[in-house]
């Protein structure tokens, strides 16, 4: 299985944060994983996983990041 | 090689755009209206002139903005869901838009046909959105606080939209009013439940997401919508069932205007502290709207120590004035440009289909130095407007223009970024995909 992509998009403003896990999941392989770091609960990205046929997991770190892991459902 | 995302079933653009473009023709149509009244109109809060004046604002603008937002807002930044949004934004727009110019024309001319159309069209367009949300959250799986909040917001509207149903009735019918303090439970329920609470929810989603500060605490989450909520619900109570201000009363009422200012305090404080601090119009308009709600709230809490500020005639223009055009009106005029640009750029990019395009950069829609200069037009006129209030012969014209000019500037500025939208999507309209290499 590939390594996972892992990004950062901590302090961008808004659409930066969609635009670049859109990009990022464009280059997904498939079984492969994406990990977002990012610094609020991104809802509206949930509803294009959801839609999409994603599977995601969103944990709240102790440092209040949140990192949400994405994969392709199969 | 991989297909482009859908974004999003989503209604089109020009379902909450309706509501957001024909809103600052309300706030325009207040404004002509008080320059045409002059300071007649603020004479005290019962004048005809200054019912009309708030229900064009509370209802017009703030209401059809509040509807488009939770329309289209709250499913794609909180997970919150309305039932068939197309037609119910549809019908519910075009009932209340109606119902607002008619129960504003009724105020001023006292016709009673105006409010027998006013109560029709009132009622069947609330009666609709309430049902079409009810049924939505019902559905949801969400349960964030926005969600939570939101709830109590919308039974807020359910009470203010019933009390207010039920004068209307009064007036429509001719009969005699039932003997409640039903004019003082819509204020306080309007005021303090719909518009504060709903501002409250939405803020804990757009304020960390548009204005990038850290996410508000969890124990006030948590703990605010619900508070304000119950103290309003024991006033409320108190009113009808013993008739008077009883301690009890008063202390519930001190409970919510503390937590308003809680609120206020806390968000100033989100906002100060952000990292990258960007001095931008939306955020002008955070810090103006909030600034005026925790001097709303200091005031009253105020009041009810020195009785005699409550006497002065001035004191209920001020409070509304602060409440509405300072805080209410501030913050929905700040979130359009910020909501505005993002669902323009949400719906282009949902269109494309070629992988190379990208949604044009989002601080193209509406450009920075034109918000700010409406946002230098409002503060001008809110401050005009308060001084209005204790000097109405001297400042009521003044104010009344100047708050003409600002919200037609609000209006010019959203048409302009409707407008980029428009270029931008007959641009991918006419544009064929590029060629899917082997």
């Amino acid at each position: 299985m590939p390594d996972p992509i892992a990004i950062n998009v901590c302090g961008l403003q808004p659409p930066e944060p969609l635009e670049l896990v859109l990009e990022a999941l464009d280059r997904l392989q498939p079984g492969q994983q994406l990990i977002v770091t990012i610094d609020r609960e991104p809802l509206p990205l949930f509803r294009i996983l959801k839609q999409n046929n994603y599977d995601y997991t969103s944990q709240l770190r102790p440092d209040y990041l949140y990192e949400i892991c994405i994969r392709q459902n199969d | 090689m991989q297909r482009m995302l859908s974004l999003e079933q989503t209604p089109p653009l020009g379902v909450p755009l309706r509501f957001f473009l024909t809103a600052p023709l309300f706030a325009v149509a207040a404004g002509l209206l008080l320059l045409v009244l002059g300071p007649d109109a603020l004479l005290s809060r019962w004048t005809p002139a200054l019912l009309a004046l708030t229900h064009l604002l509370t209802l017009g603008f703030l209401g059809l903005i509040m509807l488009g937002a939770l329309m289209q807002i709250l499913p794609v930044v909180a997970g919150v869901e309305i039932a068939y949004p197309e037609v119910t934004a549809r019908f519910s727009h075009a009932l209340i838009t109606i119902g607002a110019v008619s129960l504003s024309g009724g105020f001023l001319s006292g016709e009673r046909w105006l409010f027998q159309l006013a109560l029709a069209t009132l009622g069947l367009g609330l009666f609709a959105f309430l049902t079409s949300c009810w049924l939505g959250i019902r559905g949801s799986e969400s349960n964030n606080v926005t969600l939570r909040a939101v709830r109590l917001a919308l039974l807020s509207l359910l009470i203010t939209a019933a009390l207010g149903i039920a004068m209307l009735f009064s007036y429509a019918a001719n009969i005699q009013r039932l003997p409640l303090p039903l004019t003082d439970l819509h204020v306080m329920w309007g005021l303090g439940g719909w518009i504060g609470l709903l501002v409250i929810a939405v803020a804990y989603q757009v304020v960390p997401m548009f204005q990038m500060t850290a996410v508000y605490p969890a124990v006030l989450t948590r703990w605010l919508a619900p508070v304000i909520f119950s103290a309003l619900t024991g006033v409320a109570l108190l009113m009808i069932f013993f008739d008077g201000v009883y301690p009890l009363s008063t202390v519930l009422q001190v409970l919510a205007a503390i937590a308003y200012l809680v609120f206020g305090i806390t968000s100033l404080t989100l906002l100060y502290r952000r990292k990258r601090a960007q001095r931008e119009a939306s955020t002008l308009f955070w810090y103006l709207a909030l600034a005026s709600l925790a001097a709303c709230a200091a005031l009253y809490l105020a009041s009810l120590a020195l009785p005699a500020m409550r006497q002065s005639p001035s004191f209920p223009l001020i409070i509304g004035t602060l409440f509405l055009a300072g805080f209410a009106f501030s913050v929905t005029n700040g979130m359009l440009y910020k909501i505005l640009p993002f669902l323009s750029w949400y719906h282009l990019q949902s269109r494309i289909t070629d992988r190379s395009r990208k949604a044009p950069n989002i601080k193209q829609f509406i450009p920075e130095g034109l918000a700010r200069r409406q946002f230098d037009g409002h503060l001008l006129s809110l401050v005009l407007l308060l001084a209005a209030c204790l000097w109405p012969e001297i400042f009521t014209r003044l104010a009344a223009l100047a708050f003409t000019l600002s919200s037609a500037l609000l209006l010019k500025n959203l048409l302009g970024a409707v407008q980029v939208y428009r270029r931008h999507e007959t641009a991918l309209a006419e544009t064929k995909p590029a060629p899917v290499p082997d």
